[in-house]
């Protein structure tokens, strides 16, 4: 059992930018951006939260989950650092799939607490629902910012990548498992009736897609109540329609992730050089408190179960919090089912009552017990690196409460991110504003 | 034995093609590693020793294939699902179990863990690999 030390030195959050989520090459104002324009803006917009100048940053990561696939290149790092005002400086690129966006906190944060940089960048860019143009295959020469909207046919070839070639994918299990086997582990540890997560399953559709109606970075914001309005059906007959199709054993196709377009990026700083650093700070710091790892192939049974399980009792190990410490939960459900299934193995929810509190809409933005305030993968989008840093972007949006009219309904100061992907890494994180008094600089 | 570089997974796919389901085993913890890998994932040991799976095995959970999770090349295993499989040697993973299907999901389901055997099937890309059958007194 892995034991997690402490940080060498605090390290903080102190700025977050993001960009819309998108269909780029739906819309003309948006069709032909490139790279380094959307990560451009997300890290742009990061320094310029936290009140740095990009002189001011010492290194930054970059995390693409299919930079070959999706933009064409082997070493995206190296292709847009003149974007963002840090040409020449050191660099490196990641991917660990759908989990890059989490994973790219702890990159940044072990680098700042080592001490070998003061002040890091870390940011994430993903063309989900686009390739360049053409996009025949990827050896042919590429247009420099024309793309071809992916087909959902060749988006599914290309996540046979994320699986073992020698084995998993022979064996024929693992990848299909994907979809429904946290479900038929929650129905069958918790004793549900298949109806019973039915629902569950169509209620996380129906708060997510509620989060993001009020969310204007989110893809996605016509509710399902609308939609049923709309289809002259009640919301229970049009969740079980064939406008929501089953697709899995359990799952539905609201269930799924909208794959597409967007970047986000943090900027992290050790706490005790803030006040050197930082001049124009414009929020309290968010301390990162620790990161939980843990990596499941995929034919391991109960891939996602068994790594959140052991990454969230790292993280609460070291931390010495439990989910009774928690305000805010984000869960990286490109499967809905991982919101559930998280939030209860976090403590969040108790345990096998988590399904009545969705049900009850008690996890939507203006619930006690918010789950991806943003509207998660299913409504405010799954741009797939980028998408974990879209989580910070909002967990610190809303513990600072600067979400306007949707700042969940009461003040968060604490937030649990489950990061998932890569079939499958997980990341288990938790981060906290810190308090009046506490010293962050001389 | 001293650490070898050896093609371990080719050994596995040729010895399917002669009938025979190979794992490996830690000499020093007894566990069996299914599919073959180098070194053992429960003590650590750096080797382990070619060992021939007896097929007897459990099937711990089930999800049946859907629209998403099936592909045209498995229409030929007719009723199966995926599921949760711990061999007799220990070794746990997720696999393919033919004879399942909506009919007799929910009664299956209350009997489970199930006993299964390994079967050696022909796969569409020009190798064979291990699925699993329902014995017939689970029936």
């Amino acid at each position: 059992m892995q034991k997690l030390g402490k940080y060498a030195r605090s390290v903080s959050i102190i700025g977050v930018g993001c960009t819309p989520f998108m269909y780029t090459v739906d819309n003309e104002e948006t069709n032909g951006l490139t790279e380094g324009e959307l990560f451009g803006y997300a890290a742009l917009k990061a320094m310029e939260d936290a009140g740095v100048n990009p002189q001011n940053v010492d290194f930054y990561f970059h995390g693409e989950a299919s930079p070959l696939n999706g933009s064409n290149y082997l070493t995206p790092n190296i292709q847009i650092g003149n974007w963002f005002g840090m040409k020449g400086k050191g660099s490196i690129h990641h991917s660990e799939a759908c989990c890059t966006g989490y994973l790219a906190v702890e990159q940044a944060v072990n680098a700042v607490a080592s001490g070998k940089y003061d002040c890091v960048l870390t940011g994430a860019v993903e063309f989900g629902d686009s390739t360049p143009f053409p996009a025949d295959n990827v050896e042919t020469p590429k247009h420099p910012y024309k793309r071809e909207k992916m087909t959902m046919e060749k988006f599914l070839k290309t996540t046979s990548w994320l699986y073992d070639r020698t084995y998993t994918r022979t064996l024929m299990a693992g990848q299909e498992l994907i979809y429904d086997d946290a479900a038929e582990w929650y129905v069958r540890t918790r004793g549900l009736t298949n109806e019973e997560m039915n629902k569950t399953l169509n209620w996380m559709c129906i708060n997510n897609r509620k989060n993001a109606s009020v969310n204007p970075l989110a893809i996605e914001r016509t509710t399902y109540e609308e939609l049923a309005e709309k289809a002259g059906m009640t919301l229970e007959e049009y969740m079980n329609s064939p406008y929501n199709p089953k697709m899995g054993d359990f799952l539905r196709a609201g269930g799924l992730e909208l794959k597409c377009d967007g970047a986000a990026a943090l900027v992290v700083c050790a706490t005790e050089k803030i006040p050197e650093i930082a001049k124009n700070l414009k929020h309290k710091p968010i301390e990162v408190l620790g990161v939980g790892s843990a990596a499941c192939e995929a034919s391991t049974p109960h891939f996602e179960v068994a790594a959140t399980q052991e990454a969230t009792r790292q993280v609460y190990e070291l931390t010495g919090m439990s989910g009774k410490d928690i305000d805010l939960f984000y869960a990286n459900d490109f499967i809905i089912t991982s919101h559930l299934i998280a939030a209860e193995i976090a403590g969040y929810l108790p345990e096998g009552e988590g399904w009545k509190y969705i049900c009850e809409g008690r996890t939507a933005w203006d619930g006690d017990k918010p789950i991806n305030s943003n509207g998660g993968r299913t409504s405010f989008g799954h741009a797939h690196a980028a998408s974990g840093l879209a989580d910070f972007y909002e967990a610190c949006k809303q513990i600072w409460q600067e979400c306007g009219d949707r700042n969940v309904k009461f003040k968060p100061k604490t937030a649990f991110l489950r990061g998932y992907g890569g079939a499958q890494n997980v990341a288990s994180i938790i981060i906290k504003e810190l308090e009046e008094g506490e010293s962050y600089g001389d | 034995m001293a650490i070898r570089l050896e093609k371990v997974v080719e050994k596995f796919y040729t010895s399917l093609e002669e009938g025979k389901i190979l794992g490996r085993k830690c000499p020093d913890c007894g566990n069996v590693e299914f599919p073959p890998v180098y070194a053992c994932n429960k003590c650590g040991s750096y080797e382990t020793e070619w060992v021939e799976i007896s097929g007897k095995a459990k099937l711990h959970s089930i999800v049946l294939p859907a629209a998403l999770s099936t592909k045209p090349e498995y229409k030929k295993m007719k009723k199966f699902c995926y599921g949760e499989i711990e061999l007799e040697e220990g070794s746990r993973f997720n696999g393919v179990v033919l004879g399942i299907s909506k009919k007799n999901r929910e009664e299956l389901s209350k009997k489970l863990p199930l006993n299964v055997h390994a079967k050696i099937m022909d796969r569409d890309i020009g190798v064979k690999t291990v699925v699993f059958e329902i014995d017939e007194d689970q029936l």
